[in-house]
């Protein structure tokens, strides 16, 4: 009972001097309000690269062998069955030259290239889906080492691209992860400054708070509900405006970029609400926890 | 009465050989010794610096001394975990010259500040407020702001706040140093009162037409040294006779 008694004024009192404070607290609650901001849409256009990206690497995830003319399809099924047994494969596909050339022949680019031609000039494939991009290359040194590809042509592996792709992400990834842990640091930085603030303006009452014999964390507990009520009000402004931004900005990306796979993800707005409320609530109370250790002793 | 008297035959204060150098290299205090027994009023006197108040920050423990002991109802403070200062100063009643009000609360409330900290429920904040209120006859008042009340009144409701964990001994530093002479009279009758139910009250002081008229013990600090500790003393040595004629 007491110590519920405690928690209650050490609540109201957190309550009332995160309004009595009101000048600084408005500065931090905006000021980790745009930073949250920043980190919640740093997030968002991640997903959405990465929806983006997944695409990509679905596609390039296939690739094809040119099956050389003349090639018997004994020699085709044994390679086809070489592929299948390998550990990072999916799937294996013949497709034949009639079929190729029905696909080459859907693309209106080449239909005036289809009026010159009288025999069909595109070799069988064989599609081979790997488990992982990395994989890919596998697959093409095998391919070309197997008497039947094409030998002017044998894969349409582009290692480079693939290599290019799998660099920018794990830039990318770096990249966000080092933003998120510098506006992680300034955030707590600012948390931090106004809970200094509010010690300083309430210095009267922690100096009677010591003397009438309240203990060290009694007279801390009121700053670190503080420094919570800040990064959690933040937070929650943050998520209100990505909320309000989200899906008219991906409507307006569909319609001037076409081209990209992006799409407004119903799945990916729960989770990102819950995280950056729990993000900010975890900032308020670290900076104020080291805050109060340092500026708050007995 | 607020105060429950618990006499034994163990000093409340003791000093064993306590010196105090400040960081900065400041010696405040040299080889302080000295025992305050259960149930005195004893005054600290001496000139602004000499040392008055170190020694008060030494027994509340907002400092440590540099060498020797300080021992309060037997508990050595130099010791002291952190975690047990809290209830060692519910056990000290604090009064200082600029009362340490809060401004936004009332009388009442500043009163029962000191027992909400505590968690103390309701009906025990009502009952122990009122009772310090009515030690300083100050009942009226409860609903006041400091800001409405005269310098002695805000002094006599820290005086209430120090009296509601009914200690058994009170520390006052400079209480009359912002007073009228006659509000700093109320002021010690106050004291006087709080004394005769058993409290012991130490009081560093400057006013010496109290000390010279109460005659309690006097000990006299100068350059951060006793040099004089009186029973029954006044402000100043009174030199003898013959040494005045010298």
């Amino acid at each position: 009972m007491r110590f519920f008694r405690q928690l209650l004024f050490t609540s109201n009192s957190g309550w009332q001097s995160f309004w009595r404070n009101g000048g600084v607290t408005v500065a931090a609650v905006l000021s980790i309000m745009l930073i949250l901001l920043l980190g919640g849409t740093s997030l968002l256009l991640g997903h959405a690269l990465s929806q983006v990206l997944e695409g990509y690497k679905q596609r390039v995830s296939v690739i094809s062998v040119s099956v050389a003319d003349g090639t018997p399809l004994a020699s085709v099924s044994d390679f086809m069955a070489e592929l299948r047994e390998r550990p990072e494969v999916t799937n294996v596909r013949f497709v034949s030259k009639d079929e190729e050339l029905r696909r080459f022949a859907s693309d209106p680019r080449n239909q005036q290239l289809l009026q010159q031609l009288d025999s069909n000039p595109v070799p069988a494939k064989i599609e081979v889906s790997v488990r992982h991009l990395s994989d890919v290359s596998t697959i093409d040194g095998l391919a070309r080492s197997w008497r039947g590809a094409d030998r002017t042509n044998p894969t349409d592996y582009q290692g480079d691209f693939i290599a290019n792709m799998v660099r920018l992400s794990n830039y990318l990834t770096i990249a966000g992860l080092g933003l998120f842990a510098v506006l992680l640091l300034i955030s707590v930085v600012i948390v931090m400054n106004t809970i200094r603030t509010a010690v300083y303006h309430r210095r009267r009452e922690i100096e009677v708070m010591k003397l009438v014999g309240a203990t060290e964390w009694f007279v801390r507990r009121p700053f670190l509900i503080e420094g919570w009520l800040t990064g959690m009000i933040a937070a929650a402004l943050a998520v209100a405006v990505l909320l309000a931004i989200y899906r008219p900005f991906v409507a307006r990306f569909q319609q001037d970029l076409f081209f990209l796979p992006l799409a407004y993800d119903p799945s990916f707005v729960v989770p990102l609400g819950l995280e950056m409320l729990a993000l900010g609530s975890g900032l308020g109370l670290v900076g104020s926890f080291i805050s109060v250790r340092r500026f708050v002793r007995l | 009465m607020i105060l429950a008297p618990r006499f034994n035959s163990r000093p409340v204060i003791s000093l064993q050989h306590v010196w105090k150098r400040y960081p900065n290299g400041t010696l405040a205090l040299r080889d302080i010794s000295l025992e305050v027994p259960a149930g005195e009023f004893l005054f600290l006197v001496g000139p602004s610096g000499a040392g008055k108040s170190t020694l008060v920050r030494l027994l509340i423990r907002e400092e440590k001394p540099s060498k020797g002991k300080i021992f309060i109802n037997g508990l050595e403070l130099g010791r002291m975990k952190r975690w047990r200062l809290p209830h060692f100063r519910r056990q000290v009643g604090l009064v200082f010259q600029d009362y340490k009000l809060l401004p936004r609360l009332t009388v009442y409330e500043n009163v029962a500040f000191a027992l909400r900290v505590l968690g103390e429920s309701s009906r025990v904040v009502s009952a122990r407020v009122s009772e310090a209120l009515a030690t300083v006859g100050l009942e009226d008042k409860r609903r006041k702001y400091p800001s409405e009340l005269s310098g002695g009144e805000q002094q006599r409701v820290a005086i209430a706040r120090a009296l509601v964990h009914a200690p058994r001994l009170i520390l006052a530093d400079e209480p009359t140093g912002n007073l009228d002479p006659a509000t700093a009279w109320e002021i010690m009758q106050l004291f006087l009162r709080i004394n005769a139910g058993g409290a012991t009250v130490v009081m560093a002081t400057h006013n010496r037409e109290i000390v010279d008229m109460l005659r309690r013990r006097v000990i006299a600090i100068d350059g951060g040294q006793v040099v004089r500790d009186d029973r029954s003393g006044r402000y100043h040595e009174v030199l003898p006779a013959a040494a005045v004629h010298l």
